[in-house]
Order: structure tokens, then C-alpha cells, then sequence
């Protein structure tokens, strides 16, 4: 029990590290994917491709190699000093926005025809058609797989400890290492385990308030 | 003059000709009824109306003005089909805000309450005050029979309720001409008289209104003008009276025999 009572602290440092990575991913990727997933729609064949090929590169590589390719990058090429941290929020947003671009055109894409129809009949235009029709109902349908991406992050994150951030995971690794006691494993499983329940209460209490105007189809 | 004059409409539809030289006016206050078989381009024309479907030739003036006309020039969509030539997006939303249309499966916006769904256009695009817009659209839903559904969410509604709701958020615009493409078709048959007497109501109140439709009853009682359509064209058309009762051509007497067994 002592020996729990030593670890914890350490590993209560890690996991504000690791749910500081999680909060400011969310807070830039979740608004970034929505102008790709517009731009993958988009009537200007350039901006439709730059959104497409930047999916395509996001999604399409693994995002350890991203880290490692970024965490390099900005010393070597741009010649700017940037610490593990925001190079891991960086890379994790710019990787997040993808999957979140192709959960919003999705949902997009699910809108009914008839939504586009009323709303150019009733002389609404495509900007107010967007943004006062169309979006709002697809902000209901991604929930769904939105936490279901956003659960992936919360363990996500522990790749981070790659590029020498000290988080979660970094810090049980090094515990176990020194110690040769897998206790702090345990725990920091349990941690994880608790931030993906806590995510999914809290999704699942988004996705009951907006079911408000839920019934078959309108 | 009439308030709406549609002059040898054509419309291609890819290898298919949907549309095949088909004239029609509408004078104000008039109600006309378009019959026909599936597939005889009843709803494609009355979509032409308001610019939801594009005409390859022709031309259509609403109000005397003339929004679209081939002899401006013909340009070719992306499929190489001939298209007529439209003004910009902005204008034609002008003037496709001079008609109202109430359609087969409602497409009420579901994220919004009954009052928002009639309030919500003439607000944006209007730009009528919100109190006044709610106090018309308490109006109108007291119009149409549902004045205690303010509040209440389109999914909670049942059909012909939406559907009566529909037609309340095209008439929140004001339009010149109420257009209802097939308004009562995907109804349950004892609720579609619900509706069909609202659209009774606005007939005689001088509402011009042109309504696609299967119900011959309505069309009968309510128009003063039946056209029959067939394979894109208009084969006959005149006063209920004249067509339900004296069908000149072989295919409106086939149709019309076809409809009656159905209903037995």
C-alpha cells in the first residue's frame, strides 16, 4: 500500500500532462476538421484536393511516424525550438482533424436531399442554408462517432511518450523500469480506464440533449 | 397577364426527355390541378417553377418578368446536355421567394420546433422582425388547425400534421403561388383529408395554386383547371367538368378508368 502511496504523485503528474495533450487536441482538431470536411465538398478543384490529399497523408500514416517527423521537423527544417509538448498537441491536432473532417462530411453527406430542396425554396441561401439547416442536424449524427474517436484519443495520447513527453504512460515506464513492480502499470491502466469512462458519460449526456428533437425521420 | 407563363418547356434529363415541349400558365387566383400517370413529368414541371429542377429550353416569366429564357443563349452542363441560361444564384432566390413550395415527404427542418420551421425564413431571408414573424406564424398555424404545436418538434408530429405544418412555413413567405407536389401521397388515406382541406381553404381564399396530384376527388371539388399529362406532355387539360366528365383523348379515358379501380 506504502509502495502505491510513493508511485501515485509521479504518476498524478504524468496524467495532467496526458489529459492536457487530450483537452488541446479536442480543442483544435474538433473546429479544424469541419473547414477540410467543407473543402473535400468544395467546387474549387485545388482547395477540394489540398483537403483530400491532406486526409489521405493524415489518416494514411501511422501517427508515431507523424510525432517522430514533426518533433525533427521544426529544429531541422525550420529551425525553431519546440519541446515535445507542443509538438505532440500539434501533430495530434493536425492528425485528429482528419478522422474528424471524414466523420463531418459524413454526416453531411446524410442529410437529406429534401433539407437542400426546402431550404432553396424558401430562398434560403447556401450560406444560411450550411449553417442554419445542414449543420446543425450533423452536429447530432457525428456524436455518435465523434466519441468514438475521441475514446481512441484518451489512449492515443500515450504515444506521445515516444518524443520524451512526460506523461501516463512515460512515467509508469520508467517507474516499472526502476522499481521491477508492474503496480505501476496497473495503475496507470486504471487511469486510462477512468478518463475513457468519464468521456464516454459525458458524450453519451451530449448525445441524450440533443436527441430532444429526435423522432423517425422529420 | 398572367402570373405565371411557362413557354415550350424542355427538360433532358440524361437520354431521357422528361419535359417534351410543354406550355402552361397560371392566372392569379387560380387553382390548377396537374394529373397523369407516374412518370409523365407532373412533378418535374411543377420543380421547373421554382428553378429545384433546370429546364434545358423554354422559358418562364413569374409576375410578368422573365427569369429564364433559351433564346438568351444556351450553355451545356456538365453531362453535355443543352441547359438554358439562369440569372446568379442571388437573383434567382428573389424570385423563386415569389413561390412556396409544400412537398411529398414535408422535409420540415427537424432540429427546429414547429414555430421555428415558419419563422426561420422569413426572418433570414426577409428580414421581418422575429416578433412579427411569430405572431404570422401563430397565424398560420392556427390556419391550419395546430395552434398548440408551437413548441412541438416535427418528429413528434404525425404526417398529415407535418405536412399541414409544411404548408404553414411556405405560406410564412407570402408567395405569388403555392406549388404542392404530390402533398398527400405518402399520407395514410384517412389522415390525407386533413390536409386536403387546408389546401381547400387557401383555394378559396384566392390562393393560385398549382398541385400535383392523385387525388381525382380534390381535383375535381377544388380546381378550376385539370391538366393531364402524359410522357411529358400536357394531353389535355380544361375544366374538371370537361376532363373527369368528357375525356376527349384515349389516354385520359384509359387513365381515368385505371384511377376509378383502384378506389374500388
Amino acid at each position: 500500500m506504502s509502495y502505491i502511496q510513493t508511485i501515485t504523485p509521479a504518476l498524478l503528474q504524468g496524467a495532467i500532462i496526458s489529459l492536457e495533450l487530450f483537452a488541446l487536441t479536442l480543442i483544435f482538431s474538433l473546429p479544424l476538421g469541419l473547414p477540410i470536411a467543407l473543402g473535400e465538398n468544395s467546387k474549387l478543384s485545388p482547395l477540394r484536393w489540398f483537403c483530400k490529399v491532406y486526409v489521405l497523408v493524415f489518416r494514411g500514416t501511422p501517427l508515431m511516424l507523424q510525432l517522430f517527423f514533426f518533433y525533427y521537423f521544426f529544429p531541422i527544417c525550420l529551425n525553431i525550438r519546440m519541446d515535445a509538448f507542443p509538438t505532440a498537441v500539434i501533430t495530434f491536432a493536425l492528425n485528429y482533424a482528419a478522422y474528424f473532417a471524414e466523420i463531418y462530411r459524413g454526416g453531411i453527406k446524410s442529410i437529406d436531399a429534401g433539407q437542400y430542396e426546402a431550404a432553396h425554396s424558401l430562398g434560403l441561401s447556401r450560406s444560411q442554408t450550411l449553417f442554419g439547416i445542414i449543420l446543425p442536424q450533423t452536429f447530432r449524427i457525428v456524436i455518435p462517432p465523434i466519441s468514438n474517436e475521441i475514446i481512441v484519443l484518451v489512449k492515443d495520447t500515450a504515444l506521445a511518450s515516444a518524443i520524451a513527453l512526460a506523461d501516463i504512460m512515460k512515467v509508469s515506464k520508467s517507474i516499472v523500469n526502476r522499481d521491477g513492480s508492474l503496480m505501476a502499470y496497473v495503475i496507470a491502466a486504471a487511469m486510462y480506464l477512468a478518463f475513457s469512462f468519464l468521456a464516454t458519460c459525458v458524450m453519451e449526456r451530449l448525445e441524450k440533449k440533443t436527441s430532444l428533437y429526435d423522432g423517425k425521420e422529420a | 397577364m398572367a402570373l405565371l407563363e411557362m413557354k415550350n418547356i424542355v427538360k433532358d434529363f440524361a437520354g431521357c426527355r422528361a419535359l417534351d415541349d410543354v406550355s402552361l400558365s397560371v392566372e392569379k387566383g387560380e387553382t390548377v390541378a396537374i394529373i397523369g400517370p407516374s412518370g409523365s413529368g407532373k412533378s418535374t414541371l411543377l420543380r421547373c417553377i421554382n428553378a429545384l429542377t433546370r429546364i434545358s429550353r423554354g422559358s418562364i416569366a413569374l409576375n410578368g418578368e422573365v427569369f429564364v429564357d433559351s433564346e438568351n443563349g444556351q450553355v451545356q452542363n456538365r453531362s453535355g446536355q443543352p441547359e438554358a441560361v439562369y440569372p446568379s444564384e442571388k437573383e434567382l432566390k428573389r424570385i423563386c421567394c415569389e413561390t412556396g413550395m409544400v412537398f411529398q415527404h414535408f422535409n420540415l427542418f427537424p432540429h427546429m420546433n414547429c414555430l421555428k420551421n415558419i419563422t426561420y425564413a422569413p426572418v433570414k431571408v426577409k428580414g421581418v422582425n422575429p416578433a412579427d414573424a411569430e405572431a404570422r406564424g401563430l397565424e398560420l398555424l392556427k390556419l391550419v388547425g395546430l395552434p398548440d404545436k408551437r413548441n412541438e418538434f416535427p418528429g413528434r408530429l404525425s404526417g398529415g400534421q407535418k405536412q399541414r405544418v409544411a404548408i404553414a412555413r411556405a405560406l410564412a413567405m407570402e408567395p405569388e403561388i403555392m406549388l404542392f407536389d404530390e402533398p398527400t401521397s405518402a399520407l395514410d388515406p384517412e389522415i390525407t383529408g386533413e390536409v386536403l382541406n387546408v389546401m381547400k381553404t387557401l383555394s378559396a381564399r384566392n390562393t393560385t395554386m398549382v398541385v400535383v396530384t392523385h387525388e381525382m376527388g380534390f381535383a375535381r371539388e377544388v380546381a378550376d383547371r385539370v391538366v393531364f399529362m402524359n410522357k411529358g406532355k400536357i394531353v389535355e387539360e380544361g375544366t374538371p367538368e370537361e376532363i373527369f366528365e368528357h375525356p376527349k383523348s384515349e389516354r385520359l379515358q384509359e387513365f381515368l378508368s385505371s384511377m376509378l379501380q383502384v378506389k374500388k
